[in-house]
């Protein structure tokens, strides 16, 4: 098992990551951009939720422009309008919905219009409307809105008159200011007119490009009502029902006059018209019931407006501290992440964000319609893999540890006095690197209460590469487990942790128990050290689907005394603690938010079962326990830097090598003493320098005596390469060996050219 | 990292290499990394052409170079 550094920045390869079907269909999945549903219920596209955003905040221009935008005549629909945005208001399924009519007049009343002259220069097509009716009357303002030159033929003297005779049953009010309205638009008219006659006139001098004319004029045409136009001759007319639908048959009626003036069919490439469908999501957890706020000043309008719960769905977000860090829901994130995967040269400004998620599937769980965001990562990961993109920096140390667990520290024994066992222990990698007692003490009691042989292997079940998107390491550690599972006798495997559980099940023909299901069949041993405090237990990401698991902690929990309080986002909807995916390598930013998530759904003490989040949420501070602790009343170590974990391996593989099978580990002496001052510890952890690195640079230094003296400080200097990295050591000399003051590392190689 | 000064060499003689026993002096050097080079200025010792990258350097520019080129 390799792994290699990609070889060049200049040359890849190149493989999709999905087919654009698949990527639409993956997109299509997230609901958050979908329209409120108040605004996929107006025909005429009024943007209530803004509209009711801008009045709560005390905006009525804003909430006055908004409205405009959608009629010429704003008074005449606040009153008329049947107002279907209202009926389909969220709030009606806890209380009432919001009044949207009361804060359409609201902005009428107390908001300015602005005095914004139209940029759009006026169009030379002519368009005659000859008969006021409610749908001349909308399509005039509509027409005049795009800058046509409009011409109105009718009956009346003046613009008071054509508005009574369109809407009489409007108030004086909206009447006045409509008539209004009407008659300071752009448009010619001709009052006092014969609309018949004059249409009759202008149609044989073809004066106009379009006609419109009022229903009563032709009562018996045949009209379209999806465009508002009658054939053969395109006329635009039609009968309409109330103010809302003579404004909407106005803007079909409108476009479809755009079309014809452009030589077009009305009836093609229209685009989305109406009342629209739409998927959106909106959890009311959490929200009281409310009742409607009369609207009497602008203190009311706003109290109603702020009822208003601005829908939207951002259910994978809320439980996310990674979509939190990038501030981006999964439609955007997957456009962005296939974009970055598929372009050749250049920066990839998306490597951050792919390597970043945990790849835990909360997401997957949150949103309503299953998005997962991690398998998307994954796929991406694997995919860059492929192509030669991924550069081996973020995930080295990983996949370097994996290695050490499954060579240098690997161990695959049957118990003592068995030659095949029932059974095999599989505590996982970070339980013998944490809490190697406490690996111990589970070894010892199931061997002692287990029939048929309890077999051990200590190693990494492959999720560190299944992580890191290295798709033939992992197949290449899935068959070594198959052949060490095999030469064990294929016994049914015992994992110690949920997500080696997960991983182990994929082998073909195993049979994996988690080792909690065990304990339970067996009962707890004497060793088990009851803990009669709250705690809150943290399920681990690996166990999500798992109920069955999450269950049988729980009862095991219980049996130990501890008062499981109930945490949000628990069981299936449970965060990952940051090590999840390799977050906790590739970007410690990311990490620690999503370890704080974890930590802020209770002050209690916490409880988990996997080794990793134990060992994360120590480090943040908080009292941290595994299951398997307090039931062999061991305790796993204290925040253990990477050497340690490493030394926690190979100490617990000797110890048992020594202990049960008597066999003596050959030690090799290196010949030298190294020590390191605290300083220099702390700060090899977070550089990720292992001691064994150190242990190399010495002994390069002794084999060429390659060092420089840095006489300001007194400290000397050496360095060695290993692998992809060198590492540089500043050291002082012992009676014995070496003291070690700092060490650091770069991968880039440094040549001489002289 | 074309700019080649970026690194000021401290003053002269406070480095000695240990093997040689002479000090180390401003020289030619370069940094490889995934199939990109780029020529810099170091201290090195001009008898066994060992070549120093000091730590704020390996830190700093290194790093910040190294992750650009990792992303590209
Ligand atoms: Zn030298």
């Amino acid at each position: 098992m390799k792994i290699e550094e990609r070889a060049s920045t200049h040359v890849y390869r190149q493989r999709q990551m999905f087919t654009k079907e698949e990527l639409e269909a993956r997109e299509r999945l997230c609901v958050h951009e979908q329209p409120a549903y108040c605004n996929a219920a107006c025909p005429l596209k009024l943007d209530a939720k803004a509209m009711t955003a801008a009045i709560a905040a005390g905006d009525f221009d804003r909430a006055l422009a908004l409205y405009e935008r959608i009629t010429p005549f704003p008074h005449l629909l606040a009153e008329g309008c049947e107002a279907p945005c209202e009926q389909s208001c969220k709030l009606w399924a806890l209380g009432e919905g919001i009044s949207i009519r009361a804060l359409e007049r609201a902005a009428l009343t107390w908001g300015t219009k602005s005095r914004g002259k139209s940029f759009l220069r006026k169009k030379p097509t002519a368009v005659g409307i000859f008969g006021g009716d409610l749908l001349t009357l909308f399509l005039a303002g509509e027409l005049v809105k795009k800058r046509y030159s409009v011409h109105i033929y009718c009956s009346q003297p003046d613009a008071q008159a054509l508005v009574e005779a369109c809407v009489p049953e409007a108030s004086p009010s909206a009447k006045a200011a409509t008539a209004k309205a009407l008659a300071d638009m752009d448009a010619e008219f001709s009052w006092n007119a014969d609309p018949v006659l004059a249409y009759s006139r202008e149609e044989r001098q073809l004066k106009a490009a379009s006609f419109a004319v009022a229903q009563a004029l032709f009562p018996d045409l045949a009209v379209e009502e999806v465009l508002m136009v009658s054939r053969p001759h395109n006329l635009i007319t039609g009968k309409t029902r109330g103010v809302l639908d003579a404004a909407f048959g106005a803007k079909k009626a409108a476009l479809s006059i755009d079309r014809m003036a452009q030589k077009l069919d009305p009836a093609n490439t229209r685009g989305e018209e109406g009342a629209v469908e739409t998927r959106l999501y909106t959890s009311l957890e959490g929200i009281a019931p409310s009742e409607r706020i009369p609207v009497s000043d602008k203190a009311s309008a706003m109290a109603e407006a702020k009822r208003c719960i601005q829908c939207h769905c951002e259910e994978c977000i809320r439980g996310c501290a990674y979509l939190q860090h990038y501030q981006k829901f999964p439609r955007i994130l997957t456009r962005e992440i296939y974009n970055n995967v598929s372009i050749i040269m250049g920066d990839h400004m998306m490597n951050k964000p792919i390597n970043a998620c945990a790849l835990c599937g909360q997401c997957g769980v949150l949103c309503p319609n299953g998005y997962d965001m991690g398998e998307v990562c994954r796929i991406a990961r694997e995919n860059m893999v492929f192509t030669g993109k991924m550069p081996l920096a973020p995930h080295e140390f990983a996949l370097m540890d994996m290695l050490f667990s499954n060579q240098e520290a690997f161990l695959a024994r049957p118990q003592p006095g068995f030659n095949r066992c029932r059974y095999v222990f599989f505590p996982g990698c970070q339980a013998a690197a944490i809490a190697p007692a406490t690996v111990r003490a589970a070894y010892l009691d199931l061997c002692t209460r287990l029939p048929g042989g309890v077999a051990l292997m200590l190693g990494c079940c492959g999720a560190i590469c299944h992580w890191a998107g290295r798709y033939e390491l992992h197949s290449q550690t899935k068959a070594f487990l198959k052949e060490a599972l095999a030469q064990l006798g294929d016994p049914i495997i015992i994992a110690g942790c949920p997500t080696c559980k997960k991983e182990l099940a994929d082998l073909p023909g195993v049979t994996v128990l988690g080792v909690w299901e065990i304990l339970e069949r067996l009962g707890l041993p004497q060793t088990r050290r009851p803990d009669p405090r709250p705690v809150a237990l943290h399920d681990a990401c690996g166990a999500r689907g798992d109920g069955e698991t999450q269950a049988s902690i729980r009862r095991i929990a219980q049996a130990l005394g501890c008062q499981v309080a109930d945490t949000p986002y628990s069981g299936d909807q449970a965060p990952c603690c940051g090590y999840g995916g390799l977050t906790q390598y590739t970007n410690r930013e990311v990490a620690r938010k999503m370890t704080d998530k974890c930590l802020e759904r209770s002050d209690l003490p916490y409880l988990s079962y996997c080794m990793a989040c134990r060992d994360r949420f120590a480090r943040e501070g908080r009292e941290s326990m595994h299951l398997l602790e307090l039931v062999y009343g061991t305790s796993a170590d204290h925040c253990p830097d990477i050497s340690a974990k490493r030394y926690n391996r190979l100490g617990l593989k000797q110890q048992l090598l020594k202990e049960l099978w008597k066999e003596d580990t050959q030690t090799v002496d290196l010949g030298f003493t190294i020590a390191y001052t605290p300083e220099a510890e702390a700060l090899m952890d977070d550089r990720m320098i292992l001691k064994s690195d150190v242990i190399q640079v010495f002994e390069h230094l002794r084999q060429t005596g390659e060092a420089i003296c840095d006489g300001e400080t007194g400290l000397y200097i050496t360095r060695a390469r290993q692998g992809n990295v060198t590492f540089w050591v500043k050291y002082r000399e012992t009676d014995a060996g070496y003291q070690v003051i700092s060490a650091y590392s770069h991968r880039m190689k440094v040549v001489n050219r002289q | 990292m074309a700019d080649k000064n970026y690194y000021t060499i401290d003053p002269e003689g406070k480095l000695t290499c240990l093997k040689c026993r002479c000090k180390l002096q401003k020289g030619k050097a370069k940094f490889l990394y995934l199939d990109n080079g780029f020529p810099v200025e170091l201290p090195v010792c001009p008898q066994c052409g060992f070549v120093y990258v000091p730590e704020e350097l390996a830190l700093g520019k290194v790093l910040a170079v190294e992750k650009a080129l990792e992303d590209k």
